[in-house]
């Protein structure tokens, strides 16, 4: 599969708000997509491309803004796609992408506590690597490596 | 004075018949057992009083807790449990070439069973509860030894996010082993070190 054939059958459903289909390297493709779209895109992405397996969630910080990326398998095609997003630093918000793969759940959790993206209507949106209360969001480049005596850590016993 | 009646009289023995003629001695008027039962009913009273004091303050020093640490020290059952890379060390301490059952430690997988907790690697914020929380299942006497540089202060990891500095902000340590990882020579060092410490133990 090539970002032709991806483009082909996203393009006419999503329209403007595909950004961009991407060569990249050892997968199928970079779907740029306005991250409003992003319930129009996945179950797209899952049923009419057949990439029905999510194999991870992550986050990046981009310092002036942050990105969301998805990373599915086909079986068929036996390929990788990527799916990503841009967000806004000061919003770093998106839809769950749970409801289409349910493996999204803990990939969201962990993206949510490390690099800050809240996903919305997420059915289960808790602290998974890190303890219950703890404020840092660790994988953002505003975070300093600390002297432990520095870093105040809260937990609550679960 | 006149003798009490006896509690018990024994008989006289019957002559042994060995065929030779043994010499025969005389029976005590008053029969053996019985100047023994007089003598405990003088005796016991005031050995009691006598001793009363002194074995409440010295029998715990001299005989019980001594028994007690010798017994808790040849039989110290460590939580099998592991956290990270010290924990392969760990494992291997227990394997045919440095068989720490020779020293009666015997990894228990039940925090109850349990006399000694070794820290095995690191320890990171979202594990502390459940830290806590083994610990706390021990029963008394017990022990903690912090294994490895991880579980003494954070090890390579000090500065990380997740990664509690040292597991001695979190239950009482008593060894601590250094090494990234140490070996199991070093991890059976610190048994013995914890032995000693076993030994001096008063209360
Ligand atoms: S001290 Fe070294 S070997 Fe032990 S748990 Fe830490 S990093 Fe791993």
């Amino acid at each position: 599969m090539q970002p032709d054939d991806v483009s082909r059958v996203l393009a006419p459903a999503l329209g403007p708000k595909l950004l961009a289909v991407e060569p990249f390297a050892g997968m199928a493709g970079r779907v740029r997509f306005e991250r409003g779209a992003a319930l129009e895109l996945f179950p797209r992405v899952r049923d009419d491309l057949g990439f029905r397996h999510l194999s991870m969630v992550g986050g990046i910080d981009w310092v002036d803004h942050r990105e969301v990326f998805y990373v599915v398998w086909s079986d068929a095609a036996h390929q990788y796609l990527l799916l990503s997003t841009d967000v806004p630093a000061d919003n770093p918000r998106v839809e769950t992408a749970s409801g289409v793969w349910p493996s999204a759940n803990w990939h969201e959790r962990e993206t949510w506590e490390l690099v800050g993206i809240e996903f919305d209507n997420h059915p289960d949106l808790r602290h998974l690597l890190t303890p219950d209360g703890y404020e840092f969001r660790p994988l953002l480049r505003s975070f300093k490596l600390h002297e432990p005596e520095e870093l105040e850590v809260k937990t609550r016993h679960v | 004075m006149t003798t009490p009646a006896p509690l018990l009289v024994s008989k006289p023995a019957e002559p042994l018949a060995l065929g030779v003629d043994l010499p025969m001695v005389d029976q005590p008027a008053v029969p053996f057992i019985e100047i023994e039962t007089l003598r405990a009913k003088e005796f016991i009273p005031a050995a009691k009083e006598a001793l009363g004091s002194l074995i409440a303050e010295q029998g715990q020093a001299k005989v019980i807790r001594p028994v007690f640490n010798w017994a808790g020290r040849n039989s110290l059952f460590p939580l099998h449990w592991g956290l990270a890379c010290c924990a392969i060390e760990f494992a291997a301490a227990f394997g045919a070439r440095w068989d720490a059952e020779r020293f009666g430690v015997v990894p228990r997988s039940s925090p109850r069973q349990c006399d000694v907790m070794i820290v095995n690697g690191t320890v990171t914020w979202k594990v502390a509860h459940k830290l806590i929380t083994l610990y706390e299942q021990m029963p008394e006497p017990k022990w903690v030894i912090a294994m490895g540089n991880c579980a003494t202060g954070g090890g390579p990891f000090r500065t990380a996010y997740s990664v509690v500095p040292g597991v001695d902000k979190l239950v009482p340590v008593d060894v601590y082993i250094a090494g990234c990882p140490p070996r199991p020579e070093a991890m059976l060092d610190g048994i013995l070190e914890l032995e000693k410490l076993i030994r001096e133990r008063k209360e």
